[in-house]
């Protein structure tokens, strides 16, 4: 029964208009997944860089899964947040990346965007924060028509992933 | 002016000078070559040399070719040299050369600078040293040259004469030091050249160029030296003046023409040279071509060297000019025209070199291949894309140059085009355009534009949804208050408000009207029995009718006694509105003025009295028929009864009649006839041996005629008399006051002051003030209104919302009373929420000096002051607490369940997620779902679920009946669901991950699947199979099986809720933050510094603690320090001769004559034998033994320190493992006891063998918890000694003989002080926070809180306790818990006579009860308190309950009893009772049944923290907390902090205990089993435990000691000791007998064995040994069993 380790941690983000950032992130799988041990979503804890322009999180990742199957490789989904002088939080970007299917270590920057919004959503979000969500965030993975979405871009949150696989082998899947 | 031909002249010399020079120069320039590389362009060259040496190795053959190039090229560029110095008109020239020329002009200019200003002005180079030619160049300058030519052309000579000696010196130079190098570089020239030099160079570094080029510049200095002395010497130096002028002079520049002449002269050669090379080398330039620039450079660098190493001979020149001629630079200089070639000459070049290609029309022929004509294949009907639109121009253009390129043909097409793809550009854009209208957008794209919000709940318990984290508001409305009383009111006042009360009341009964709704109902059910009777007439009714009949009669009973009472209420309150108004007028009266607007008037309604009767009497009938029905039916009930009865005892009287018969017949034939009378004896005996059915009694007639009588004085007293007119009282307000002029003075201040007084509310949320409303001043009915609503939009949890009443007089204010309301439910919302009236209350007491009542104070209504009553400031609080709602309806409350995962969104689009994996199965919701969703049914992601969806609504074909989401995902799974499921390695992974109790610290899971064992989850299994079925074979006791398992089952329920909120952390459990040191703390620290220092006073310095994570085995010690003992028994002489004291004299003993004999009759012993004792301390802990050394005496002194290692279970050091470590640290104190063996045969006198034995003499044990919590343990302990020790006596010291003894009477026995810490000391875990529900009021707990907080911060080391949690897990006040509660009444029975023996009886009894410690099952979480009837069901409990039920006796037989909460020793934080009688306080250890004076110094405890009664707490706020130094008067308010006071009444808590304890009787027969069960049990064991020896039984013993120990237990270890010695000395006399009884409460088996085996009296070795081993177990009421085993060694003296 193949076996896939999770382990690693979110570095941080960079390349976001603030750096006093947040994220909420969690792991998303296909119904053959299970979860053996572990936590699959969390949230950082703020953290507000006094120099550069880099947020360091270092939030350990640690999650043991096991599949029945291939489909549903995980997927790991990230919103970061800002939180700003006043204590704040607003939202700065939604991202997903796959989690890398061959094993060792890994570095992944996953780059991130934000829904823009209407104009008059724009200057309200310029001058007193806030911003659009989307309604259902599963959208950041799924593959609806997102190109009727208007986004901007914004910064890449950087992982350090070390992968594990056991027994992937004996069902035909070469690593 | 010099004339033109002196010009001439002048130049022609020159000319000639130059040529001279040149000539030198050559033979310089070929030295200097000879010697110097290249210097100034050094570096470039080295880079350049640097790469080629790399690759040198390699290119090895390339680098030799290359070298002899230049080799050749080198000489013959000398050759060219040499020719072109006469070979002046070889000017050809080229195109390519004409750049090259000028750069070399470029060049040679640039280098002549440096030498010009050398000539002309240069201060820097003229600073350079002593340069010789500056200050005799002071003449130099053009334009004085009409000074005398005389002197010029003397120093011309002159210079002449030096430059000739100058010349021959350097010859001579060059002949010392220069032929070498030439020679050699003549040598080598041929082979290596230059090359060898460069490399030479190379391999020296440019460093070393330098002193090389170096040495001819010194060389040359010198040479000018030399001249300049000698010119010096002839000449004489110029003055300082002419130096200065020299310097500071302006020189006019000298004429161009010169300088451009010689310019033209100094660079044609070079041109020359350049050109002739180049002619030469024309024939080679092929080969040379890539060389080329190579070359050039190297002839660049090499004109520069020519520059610089020429330094020595262009100088030469310039001194030559300088002295000579009036020459400049200029001369050297030409002026050029501009180059330039003319426009068509240009043109004409450039057309030679260019292609322009025409753009006419190419012709076809020539675009397709020859012979062949263009072929279209549109004409053909091929398709043919669109070309790109291309201009005609262009095109041709293009085919014109593509046709001149070789191959150009390949780029036509058949049709002679060029070849083109079809036009890529579409006509339209294919990307649909965006339009950004939100009802269009999919509804997973839309967005929401949120606010940035603070997250606030982080601190609190509101969680952050990532959906709902909105503001929550809260709504306060506070419309007004009324007070029922104030201390302002008049007597009328308080009239009033009653008759309003009553008046209200009464108003809201009739709005209810009870009473008319069952006086119907009650009609109705009449109706319907009659209906149904009289439908049925005469016939019979069926049973089912029947049946109900009888339930619509039962149901007329109740509704009729429910009318009855409703009736009376009405009466008495209209009775009472009634005296109350007549009070209020004659008050009136009395008084001359009214105060309240109350008027009532009562309204008469007239009946018809005839018609009225009639329905009275009606109702009346009816009910006595009722009556009289019920009655008959119930005596026809009871005869029937009685009926059977009857028969069932006939016919067992006939029965046994037969049985007395046979039985007769049997006994003898005799008998036969017998009387009547005999066989009623018989049967009377017979009888009560087997006890059959009484004989019944007939019932009673029912009394008719009473129940007539009866209902018509019921109805007389709760009805309305017939024709009474019905009254209806109105209440209004609307009466006069009277005006203030017309009050009497009293009343008059009172109005006065009413006038004064203002009311307005805060609001605290949480504690704080919020907001407040306006004042409002009080009127003269004691209403005030305030109608304000306030939101609060809130941020925390909502703990509390308080509403102050404040009084406002002046400027004072005063606080009236706090209203708490309750927080409301999520689901009450504003606008729904209905104003409460909450009531108030404050008991301040208020007195006024008019006509006001005040408050608190009592008054009376009646003038001669009787019927005085008192009254307190209340009233009625209207207020509603609602949550807001939104803009869009949405509720502003915070969730009350858990927060919904992060991405619930994610529902929506994943069918399994949104209804679960077995709705799959259900169309109807998949369907439901599939519409809610809006599912595209367009996208093929969908398709199955629409056309299963279309299928089955259809209902035409049947749908299978399974539906796959990811059909495709089964052919490609790894494993089937199974095999995953039967994975014991996931399984354990997973069970771990939850943290299952088995798993839940399971360090390591194996890698394989095969070494995970199913023996891992057996226990766990077990655990789940096992939920219900009970294990009564461990326990021997059915009752106490069941209780265990229900005692489980509770803990388990804690622990996981504590492991929940085990998971909930604030800020501090993650970030541990410094506290920053304040400007006192910096103080006081620099105060310590000027601190006088103090060596030999050491300082105590605090451990390091360790928090327990980063811990591993071994790290951890446990550190003993034992240091003494006191009163350790005594060993007796083994008593060969029996004892001399008779029994006679003993019969008034006591224990100090006792010991006096004793001594006297060991007296001959005493001196041989000085020990009395050797006793040893062992201790043990986790299977770890230490023992100390041996020491002398009953008061040894060991002073010993003792390391145990620790190790905690499994590894697991958190903080919760440890607190729930259940290891018990064993201190027992032995005597070693050496025995002579007597030695066999011939060693007998020689070898003396001796034996040790160790006996056991009592033991301590200390559970590691309290350890754990307490950090250290540091005290003096009372040893457990067994009542009896055979063979040892107590020793009492001199001392205690004396008077000194009757202090300490209460406390016999042995003690030990120890010390024990763990090292390094660890941080105990902190009590979970969680808050748990309860049913106290708000009020209450907040109160608690905040009294338990003051205590805290205030006395920080006394324990306070006000609430604890019961055993569901609420909590509840503490007082709740104490009642007076009856104990067994045997145990009263016991000792009628002496109330002193019951109470030690019952402490005893309670001390037997099993204690089991919480804090070590709960993990340390928190003591869970249950009441006495659960304890005395579950027998097993804590300190706390055997506190309560001890202190629940004590209060039920009359004593003065309180809760002590402290600490104690071993316990830690435990609870004790207090009791005082006697004029003196008792302090009783429950859990041991003794008691200590207040003022015994062995007290085990230690910190009184706070006392509880049935109706307070009181906290100790003395100075001390010890009980020896304290006062336990807790009426000194001083002294004892109450919890409920004036300010705080106590509510009238009831109690949680129940009214009366009920035991059950004990079964005598099971303890007998059990006794010889656990015997059974104990003999096997220490069989076992002796597997080497053979055990031996000695039965006489044994009986004797059984026997004995019943005694032992009704005198409760006392004072049998010495009787039972000697009786068994007597008996046994040729033994030594070594043995005790211990004593113990039941719980379980496996205590009893584990306490058996610490005395290690199975330990002993001798051969001959014996055993003894009696088990008594006395079961007091309701199964509290104590246990006594008496075990004893015997050995055979000979």
């Amino acid at each position: 029964m193949a076996e896939l380790h999770i382990i690693g941690q979110i570095v941080g983000a960079s390349g976001f208009p603030q750096n006093s950032l947040f994220c909420k992130w969690g792991i998303h799988t296909g119904g053959a997944w299970r979860l053996l041990s572990g936590l699959k979503e969390g949230q950082t804890q703020v953290d507000l860089p006094s120099t550069g322009d880099m947020a360091y999180w270092s939030h350990p990742i640690d999650i043991h899964y096991t599949t029945k199957g291939l489909q549903g490789w995980p997927k790991l989904h990230l919103q970061v947040w800002h939180q700003d002088s006043f204590g704040r939080c607003e939202l700065y970007g939604y991202g997903y990346c796959h989690v890398p299917s061959s094993p060792g270590h890994h570095h992944v920057s996953c780059v991130t965007w934000r829904p823009l919004g209407s104009w008059q959503e724009q200057i309200a979000q310029t001058f007193v924060g806030g911003g659009p969500q989307l309604r259902s965030p599963d959208l950041i993975y799924s593959g609806a028509d997102r190109y009727r979405l208007h986004t901007v871009a914004m910064g890449t949150v950087e992982l350090e992933l070390g992968i594990i696989m056991r027994h992937f082998d004996r069902y035909g899947v070469e690593s | 002016m010099a004339s033109s031909s002196d010009l001439r002249e002048k130049l022609r010399k020159k000319r000639r000078a130059l040529q001279h020079s040149l000539q030198v120069k050559d033979d310089v320039d070929a030295d200097t070559q000879a010697l110097v590389p290249t210097d100034r362009s050094q570096s470039k060259e080295t880079a350049q040399r640097d790469m080629e040496e790399l690759t040198a190795g390699e290119e090895e053959p390339g680098d030799t070719l290359r070298r002899n190039l230049k080799a050749q090229r080198l000489r013959r560029r000398r050759k060219l040299e040499e020719a072109s110095v006469d070979d002046k008109s070889m000017v050809e020239p080229f195109h390519e050369t004409v750049g090259e020329v000028t750069a070399v002009q470029q060049i040679s200019q640039s280098d002549e600078k440096p030498v010009e200003p050398c000539v002309v002005s240069s201060p820097a180079q003229s600073q350079r040293g002593d340069l010789p030619p500056r200050p005799q160049a002071k003449p130099v300058p053009g334009s004085s040259h009409s000074e005398s030519s005389t002197m010029r052309q003397r120093m011309k000579d002159k210079l002449k004469a030096a430059r000739s000696k100058a010349e021959s010196l350097l010859q001579q130079e060059a002949s010392q030091d220069g032929p070498a190098s030439r020679l050699q570089s003549l040598k080598d020239r041929h082979t290596l050249t230059r090359f060898d030099r460069e490399t030479d160079a190379d391999l020296r570094g440019g460093g070393d160029d330098h002193p090389s080029s170096l040495n001819v510049k010194v060389k040359f200095r010198e040479a000018v030296r030399r001249v300049r002395v000698d010119s010096k010497s002839e000449m004489g130096l110029p003055t300082a003046e002419e130096a200065y002028n020299f310097f500071t002079f302006d020189f006019d520049p000298e004429p161009d023409e010169e300088t451009r002449k010689g310019q033209k002269r100094r660079t044609r050669p070079e041109g020359e040279n350049e050109e002739g090379e180049d002619g030469g080398d024309d024939d080679e330039e092929k080969e040379e071509e890539d060389k080329e620039e190579v070359t050039e450079v190297d002839r660049e660098h090499q004109g520069e060297d020519e520059e610089r190493d020429d330094n020595a001979p262009l100088m030469r020149d310039e001194e030559e000019e300088l002295f000579l001629i009036d020459q400049s630079a200029d001369d050297f200089l030409v002026f050029k025209r501009a180059e330039y070639m003319g426009y068509q000459r240009r043109l004409q070049s450039e057309n030679e070199l260019l292609f322009t290609p025409s753009f006419l029309t190419v012709p076809a022929s020539s675009k397709v291949p020859e012979n062949m004509k263009p072929r279209y294949l549109e004409e053909e009907g091929l398709y043919v894309g669109e070309r790109p639109p291309m201009s005609l121009t262009n095109q041709n253009i293009l085919e014109n140059r593509i046709l001149k390129q070789e191959q150009g043909r390949k780029w036509f097409g058949d049709d002679g085009r060029i070849m083109a793809l079809p036009d890529p550009i579409k006509e339209s854009s294919t990307r649909p355009p965006l339009f950004h209208i939100e009802d269009d957008l999919d509804p997973a794209l839309q967005t929401v534009y949120r606010k940035a919000l603070v997250s606030k709940h982080a601190s609190q318990y509101i969680s952050v949804g990532g959906e709902t984290n909105g503001d929550y508001q809260l709504d306060v409305d506070v419309s007004g208050l009324i007070f029922s009383h104030h201390p302002l009111f008049s007597q009328e006042h308080v009239l009033g408000s009653r008759l309003v009360q009553l008046y209200d009341q009464h108003l809201s009964r009739q709005h209810r009207n009870l009473t008319e709704h069952l006086t119907t109902k009650l009609n109705g059910l009449r109706n319907t029995i009659g209906n149904m009777l009289e439908v049925h007439g005469g016939q019979r009714l069926t049973p089912v009718m029947q049946q109900r009949i009888s339930e619509y009669k039962q149901e007329v009973r109740n509704t009729r006694r429910l009318r009855d009472l409703e009736q009376e209420k009405d009466r008495t309150l209209l009775k009472g509105i009634v005296k109350i108004w007549k009070e209020i007028k004659a008050l009136r009266d009395f008084q001359r003025f009214t105060n309240t607007p109350y008027k009532l008037y009562l309204r008469r309604e007239e009946v018809e009295r005839a018609s009225d009767v009639r329905e009275y009497e009606a109702e009346i009938q009816a009910e006595v028929d009722e009556l009289l029905d019920e009655m008959e039916e119930d005596y026809q009930r009871k005869v029937t009864e009685y009926r059977r009865q009857q028969e069932e005892w006939k016919v067992w009287r006939r029965k046994q009649r037969a049985k007395n018969k046979k039985k007769k017949k049997t006994q003898s034939q005799l008998d036969d006839n017998e009387d009547d009378e005999d066989n009623d004896d018989d049967d009377r005996t017979d009888g009560e041996a087997e006890p059959g059915p009484p004989k019944p009694k007939p019932p009673e007639e029912p009394d008719m005629e009473g129940v007539e009588k009866q209902v018509s004085e019921k109805a007389s007293r709760i009805r309305r008399k017939p024709g009474e007119p019905i009254l209806v009282p109105e209440l209004t307000a609307s009466g006069p006051i009277t005006p203030n002029e017309q009050c009497p003075r009293g009343e008059f201040a009172r109005r006065e002051d009413v006038a004064k007084r203002s009311i307005f509310i805060k609001v605290l949320y949480n504690d704080k003030e919020v907001s407040r409303t306006d004042n409002r001043s009080l009127n003269s009915d004691f209403r005030v209104h305030f109608g304000q609503i306030f939101n609060l939009k809130i941020v925390n949890w909502p703990e509390s919302i308080k509403l102050q009443v404040f009084e406002v007089l002046g400027l004072s204010t005063t606080l009236l009373a706090d209203v708490f309301v309750p927080v409301p439910e999520s689901s009450i919302l504003t606008g729904s929420a209905p104003s409460e009236e909450l009531v108030f209350s404050s008991n301040l007491r208020v007195m006024f000096d008019h006509e006001a009542v005040g408050s608190d104070v009592p008054f009376s209504f009646e003038v001669d002051g009787s019927n005085r009553q008192t009254l307190l400031t209340s009233g009625k609080l209207s207020c509603s607490v609602s949550w807001a709602v939104g803009e869009d309806d949405v509720p502003l409350a915070p969730p009350t369940t858990q927060p919904k995962p992060m991405y619930s969104g994610l529902k929506q689009l994943d069918a399994i997620a949104s209804i679960g994996a077995s709705g799959l199965n259900d169309m109807k919701k998949l369907g439901e779902w599939a519409t809610e969703s809006r599912l595209d049914p367009n996208d093929p992601n969908n398709a199955d679920i629409m056309q299963l969806l279309k299928v089955a609504s259809s209902g035409e074909v049947t749908a299978p009946d399974y539906f796959r989401l990811e059909q495709l995902q089964e052919e490609f799974n790894f494993v089937s669901e199974e095999d995953l499921e039967q994975s014991r390695r996931f399984r354990l992974l997973r069970l771990r991950n939850q943290e299952v109790a088995e798993f839940r610290n399971y360090k390591f899971v194996p890698a394989m699947e095969r070494e995970v064992t199913d023996k891992v989850f057996e226990e766990y299994e077990r655990r789940l199979k096992e939920g219900e079925i009970v294990d009564t074979k461990g326990h021997l006791d059915a009752h106490r099986a069941l209780v265990a398992k229900h005692l489980h089952k509770i803990r388990e329920s804690i622990i996981n809720r504590f492991l929940i909120a085990k998971h909930h952390f604030i800020m501090s459990d993650l970030v541990q933050e410094e506290q920053v040191p304040t400007i006192g703390i910096l103080g006081l620290n620099l105060f310590k510094l000027a601190e006088p220092k103090r060596p030999l006073k050491p300082q105590r310095k605090e451990r390091k603690k360790v928090t327990a994570q980063n811990l591993s085995d071994g790290d951890i010690r446990l550190l003993l320090n034992i240091i003494r003992a006191y009163d350790i028994p005594v060993r007796k002489p083994s008593v060969n001769k029996p004892a001399v004291t008779s029994k006679s004299t003993r019969s008034f003993t006591e224990t100090l004559t006792a010991g006096q004999s004793q001594r006297a009759t060991q007296g001959s012993d005493w001196l041989l034998n000085q020990v009395q004792v050797r006793p040893f301390v062992e201790v043990s802990f986790q299977r770890s033994v230490l023992q100390t050394t041996t020491a002398d005496g009953p008061n040894p002194c060991w002073n010993e320190d003792l390391q145990l290692p620790f190790s905690a279970p499994n590894g697991d050091y958190s903080t919760a493992n440890l607190q729930s470590m259940k290891d018990e640290i064993f201190i027992n104190i032995f005597d070693e006891v050496q025995y002579e063996l007597g030695g066999d045969g011939e060693d007998r006198g020689k070898e003396v063998h001796t034996r040790l034995e160790k006996h056991w003499l009592g033991s301590v044990k200390i559970p590691f918890s309290t350890i754990y919590f307490q950090s250290r343990i540091d005290g003096t302990f009372k040893v457990d000694t067994p009542p009896v020790l055979l063979g040892y006596s107590k020793e009492r010291s001199l001392a205690s003989d004396g008077g000194y003894d009757a202090v300490r009477s209460l406390t016999e026995g042995a003690f030990i002080t120890l010390f024990i810490t763990i090292e390094p000391q660890l941080v105990p875990g902190e009590t979970i926070r969680e808050k748990f529900e309860s049913q106290e009021s708000e009020g209450l707990l907040l109160a608690s809180e905040v009294f338990e907080r003051d205590a805290a911060v205030h006395f920080p080391d006394r324990p306070c306790l006000t609430t604890v949690i019961n055993i569901n897990g609420k909590t509840v006040f503490i007082t709740r818990y104490l009642r007076p509660l009856n104990p067994p009444q045997e145990l009263l029975d016991a000792f009628p006579n002496s109330p002193q023996e019951a109470t030690d009886l019952i402490a005893r009894y309670v001390s037997l009860i099993p204690s089991l410690p919480d804090s070590v099952s709960f993990a340390g979480v928190c003591d869970l308190w249950s009441t006495c009837d659960q304890f005395l069901t579950l027998l097993a409990g804590d300190e706390e309950e055997h506190a309560v039920l001890l202190c629940n006796y004590f209060l039920s037989m009359g004593k003065k009893a309180w809760l002590i909460i402290g600490t104690a020793i071993p316990e830690g934080p435990t609870t004790y009772v207090l009791t005082y009688e006697q004029n003196r306080y008792l302090i009783w250890n429950p859990s041991s049944g003794q008691y200590y004076g207040q003022y015994d110094t062995f007290c085990p405890l230690q910190t009184v923290g706070c006392l509880v009664s049935a109706d307070n707490v009181w906290l100790n706020t003395q100075a001390y907390t010890s009980p020896l130094r304290i006062r336990f008067d807790v009426t000194k308010a001083k002294l004892w902090k109450p919890f409920f006071s004036r300010a705080f009444p106590n509510p009238g808590l009831s109690s949680v205990q129940p009214e009366e304890l009920v035991y059950r009787h004990t079964d005598q027969a099971a303890a007998a089993e059990l006794q010889d069960r656990i015997e059974k049990i104990l003999k096997e064991k220490i069989m076992e435990w002796r597997p080497r020896n053979p055990t031996r039984w000695n039965r006489y013993c044994t009986s004797t000691l059984r026997h004995f120990l019943p005694k032992l237990e009704l005198s409760r270890g006392r004072d049998v000791a010495d009787e039972h010695r000697l009786e068994l000395q007597s008996l046994l006399g040729d033994y030594r007998i070594s043995g005790f009884p211990l004593h113990l409460p039941f719980s379980e088996v496996r205590p009893i064995v584990e306490a058996v085996y610490s005395t290690g009296v199975h330990n002993v070795e001798a051969s001959n040994v014996e055993f003894a081993l009696a088990v008594h177990v006395h079961a007091y009421p309701n199964n509290v069993l104590s246990v006594w085993v008496y075990l004893a060694s015997l050995i055979r003296m000979r």
